[in-house]
């Protein structure tokens, strides 16, 4: 039997290979067949032929205003959930530092969100907000802010129920976000801190000028990767209102896959879930390119 | 100027209000499932149950095929971390101990995949599995969510690794041991901690997914989360029984969460020095 020397190449690809040949036949097939079947008119009963349509699918998607308007919710709710989160995990995570080592408990506590299903998050926020019989809008007419507990439709009024649909979504993840920077917070040199306070700078110069640029790196990390989860969200609305009333909750994802099962209607859904990629990939570079670039050339 | 003592007292009661708001939803889940199914409807709702009652939790015994699906749940969940722990482990060692052009690579594109929203590869992927006679089995649902946690498995696993001294792979090779077996009887078990780890994070995944389970599984393999959200439609809202459900199935997140905190910890630290 002859043999092969192993190489440290051929002893790092055969490491690789295994992972590679799935990722390349579960992952990366999958994407080709999307990109294909966006130039294909595909019916989900006879999906492995269909009939080659050029741009059509894309032409129909960017002109219909369904798309569009799913589109726009799409960044809406991640404007929403990620703003929300971001302030209050960035408030939670200065007041855990303020606190130092006695935070420890509540931090746990606080962490505790991390732990729940996000299906059972949005079952949970589903039965908090019923009108009638749910605990938030009991809890405000307790507290005198609404006259009755049916006056807020949370998940009922167009107006309301994409802020409405983010809060699980709020709840689940201000934790993940406060506790990454609080670690962020906790390994900024407290020399720095100390020199600036020495030269004469207060409370809010020494959190701009010291702390947030210091921080950069972990903000970017932190708002490239809850935005990216909360621009592919799926289940937690899902499980609230299904894209509804009226679509009114519909983001892409969702309206992807209604488009998909409901209506049949792959190319076209295939054709909208690689322009909305093609948008998450630019999206995420800018981001980077802003948040994580403007930190390295000021220094 | 505040006294400082008056100010932590402040900040405590803030942070301490926080707390509450955020732990608020979970124990109020808990309280209504233990609550009977009439009084969890009740209107105004009250915070804790009148009368304690195990009746939503006893409700379940009536859906068999809700019951089943919490035992496809932990089936798909197992295979999904059989096949990410094996496909993970190789491809991690790589990357973390030999900087190769395939490696950046690889960790590159593996990144990428995080972008991917899973609805986008859904529909290929239902196409595959039904080519490969997959659809409605808990191998296809399983593969479904490995590739999700294949990905996280290399990068979780990569991090552990690269904290593991060079020395000890090199005084293996220096007594003769080959590569295979280097990464075999010295990684491995000093890895096990973070393998563990990880495993854990991806049963967790697999648990949780919703999207995959969702187009890949029928009747036959339904998962646990599926059955929870389509109980709705199919009995009406009861949702008594709704909320013994939920807090059924966050029971094992919970638990292997809780486990989880110390073990991040213990498991980098506790092999290389018992060794």
């Amino acid at each position: 039997m002859p043999v092969i020397r192993l190489t440290e190449r051929r002893f790092v690809l055969l490491l690789l290979a295994p992972a590679g040949c799935f990722l390349a036949v579960f992952v990366a097939y999958p994407l080709l067949l999307l990109l294909r079947n966006s130039f294909y008119e595909v019916s989900l009963y006879a999906l492995n032929d269909g009939v080659f349509v050029g741009w059509d699918n894309f032409v129909k998607a960017l002109g219909s205003s369904r798309v569009r308007e799913s589109a726009a919710r799409t960044l809406n709710y991640t404007v929403i959930a990620l703003s929300a989160e971001f302030v209050l995990g960035f408030g939670a995570a200065l007041l855990f530092n303020a606190l130092g080592k006695r935070s420890e408990l509540l931090r746990t506590i606080f962490a505790f969100p991390l732990m729940i299903p996000p299906i059972v998050a949005g079952l949970l926020w589903r039965f908090m907000l019923i009108d009638n019989i749910g605990i938030v809008n009991h809890i405000l007419e307790t507290l005198g802010i609404i006259g009755d507990a049916s006056d807020i439709s949370w998940l009922g009024d167009r107006d309301l129920v994409l802020f409405s649909v983010a809060l699980p979504n709020i709840w689940l993840t201000t934790s993940f976000v406060a506790l990454v920077l609080y670690t962020g917070l906790q390994n900024v040199p407290a020399e720095l801190i100390e020199a600036a306070k020495i030269d004469g700078a207060g409370n809010w110069q020494r959190f701009r000028r010291v702390t947030v640029p210091l921080l950069r790196p972990v903000i970017a990390v932190v708002l490239i990767l809850r935005g990216i989860d909360a621009a592919r969200a799926f289940d937690m609305i899902w499980i609230q209102t299904e894209g509804g009333p009226r679509f009114a909750s519909e983001i892409l994802s969702i309206h992807i896959y209604r488009a998909m099962i409901r209506y049949g209607n792959v190319g076209e859904a295939s054709a909208i879930a690689t322009l909305f990629m093609l948008g998450m990939v630019l999206a995420s570079a800018l981001a980077f390119a802003v948040i994580w670039g403007r930190g390295t050339s000021q220094s | 100027m505040r006294s400082p003592l008056a100010s932590r007292a402040l900040l405590m009661l803030l942070v301490a209000l926080i707390v509450l708001v955020y732990g608020f939803p979970y124990a109020f889940l808990v309280s209504t499932s233990l609550k009977s199914p009439q009084a969890a409807l009740a209107i105004p709702p009250t915070l804790l149950p009148q009368q304690l009652s195990i009746e939503n939790y006893a409700n379940i015994g009536e859906h068999p095929s809700v019951q089943r699906s919490f035992g496809n749940s932990i089936i798909i969940a197992l295979l999904s971390t059989v096949i990410t722990i094996a496909l993970a482990v190789p491809a991690a060692y790589a990357v973390a101990r030999y900087a190769t052009w395939a490696g950046k690579t690889f960790l590159f594109v593996v990144l990428i995949t995080r972008l991917i929203p899973p609805v986008a590869v859904g529909i290929p992927l239902f196409v595959i599995m039904r080519a490969l006679g997959l659809i409605d089995t808990h191998l296809g649902v399983a593969l479904a969510h490995s590739t999700i946690s294949v990905p996280l498995g290399i990068w979780l696993l990569a991090s552990f690794m690269e904290g593991i001294p060079r020395e000890l792979e090199e005084a293996a090779r220096v007594d003769g041991c080959s590569r295979f077996g280097a990464l075999l009887r010295i990684i491995i078990p000093v890895a096990s901690g973070g393998i563990a780890v990880t495993a854990i994070f991806v049963f967790l995944a697999s648990w949780n997914e919703f999207l995959f389970s969702l187009l890949l599984s029928s009747t036959g393999v339904k998962t646990a989360p599926i059955a929870i959200a389509e109980f709705k439609t199919q009995y009406g809202i009861q949702w008594g029984t709704m909320t013994s459900l939920a807090v059924l199935f966050s029971l094992p997140v919970i638990i292997f969460s809780l486990l989880m905190q110390k073990r991040i910890i213990a498991g980098l630290t506790v092999g290389a020095v018992k060794g």
